[in-house]
């Protein structure tokens, strides 16, 4: 088999390995017929819902992360630069009322089993930067510069559940 | 006496590497902020080490090496198993293309080394995270650019590996080696 063959053989399994995960990924994307549209608001696959009191009030997808200013910050724990969307502007977008300032916001992430619960105050203070930054995998990482954020064991990586609670008991 | 299928100085060597690939992912940062830049450093040292020690297995063997000290050392997102897995995949991935391509006189081949190595370390992240569930909604906006970033740093890395190869060829380094042998 001469080189020429070869390389091709090469780019033809690299397109390949890329043809493969991108549909993958499409087909996980396909919305299941259970979740076939009902009353109130849905979930699509792979957005993040928001949980208002323990109602569905919302998800959200790129698209709307996209109509967002952007923000960015340097970590101080691995001079990483973090870039991407305020939290407070996601709810903003998709909360009608305005949340008071002792409102728990718990941010969540099923697979990786982490969590961390943040008040409205914090969570719209600008000088705490608490944000997404989109991850290597394309998956959403809160991080912020406030201590119990602003390192890599503490980020919530791959995000994927907002629950809000004004009510507490 | 049955040869070796590695001599002693060829596994002094692989474990060099092995362990200048974790030094290089601690130690050298660029400040480019894109997924799978790391893989320019350490794609060049993998196929290097897969030119000075031209024989099936040597960078897979550069992979497990390097997994497990990276694994001791705590580094990676998921967690030890992650960080073996993925440097051992690098390792067999370039281990697979040298054994396709072979000729790593060739500068383009030694890209396409470096891309193949480097999407086996994507490969793997892409598949933990889709056993584990991780969510896909921001897959459009990052997975795409994730995997073109890694073919990029895979090629350049490899391109850098070749450039180092003829380098050293140059120098006398092989007609050293081959004394060692």
């Amino acid at each position: 088999m001469s080189q020429r063959i070869r390389i091709v053989i090469a780019v033809g399994i690299i397109a390949l390995i890329g043809a493969a995960i991108l549909g993958l990924e499409a087909l996980r994307a396909r919305p299941s017929p259970s979740a076939a549209a009902g009353p109130g608001p849905t979930v699509a696959p792979g957005a993040a819902p928001i949980y208002l009191d323990g109602r569905l009030i919302a998800s959200f997808a790129p698209v709307d992360l996209e109509k967002l200013t952007k923000v960015s910050f340097t970590d101080a724990a691995e001079g990483k630069l973090q870039d991407g969307w305020r939290l407070s502007d996601i709810l903003q977008l998709h909360v009608a009322e305005p949340l008071p300032d002792t409102a728990q916001i718990t941010v969540s992430s099923s697979s990786r089993q982490k969590s961390v619960q943040l008040t409205w105050a914090e969570v719209a203070e600008p000088a705490n930067m608490v944000m997404f930054d989109v991850s290597n995998r394309g998956t959403l990482k809160l991080v912020s510069t406030m201590s119990k954020l602003d390192d890599r064991d503490e980020w919530i990586q791959d995000a994927d559940r907002i629950e809000i609670v004004t009510r507490i008991q | 006496m049955k040869e070796r299928y590695f001599t002693t100085f060829q596994l002094i060597l692989l474990a060099l590497f092995a362990a200048l690939i974790v030094v290089a992912k601690i130690a050298l940062k660029t400040p480019l902020q894109m997924s799978g830049h790391s893989g320019l450093f350490w794609m060049a040292l993998i196929i290097i080490a897969g030119g000075l020690v031209p024989r099936p297995g040597a960078t897979s063997l550069v992979g497990l090496t390097s997994g497990i000290l990276a694994a001791f050392l705590g580094m990676g997102d998921f967690g030890a198993l992650e960080t073996l897995i993925s440097y051992t995949a690098v390792g067999v991935g370039t281990d697979l293309a040298l054994l396709l391509l072979r000729n790593l006189d060739n500068l383009a081949v030694c890209a396409l080394a470096g891309v193949i190595g480097h999407l086996g370390k994507f490969i793997v992240k892409w598949a933990l995270g889709a056993v584990t569930g991780a969510p896909l909604g921001f897959v459009a906006l990052g997975l795409a650019r994730s995997f073109l970033n890694y073919i990029i740093f895979g090629a350049l890395g490899g391109l850098l590996a070749g450039l180092t190869l003829k380098a050293l060829r140059r120098a006398g380094f092989f007609a050293y080696l081959e004394e060692r042998r």
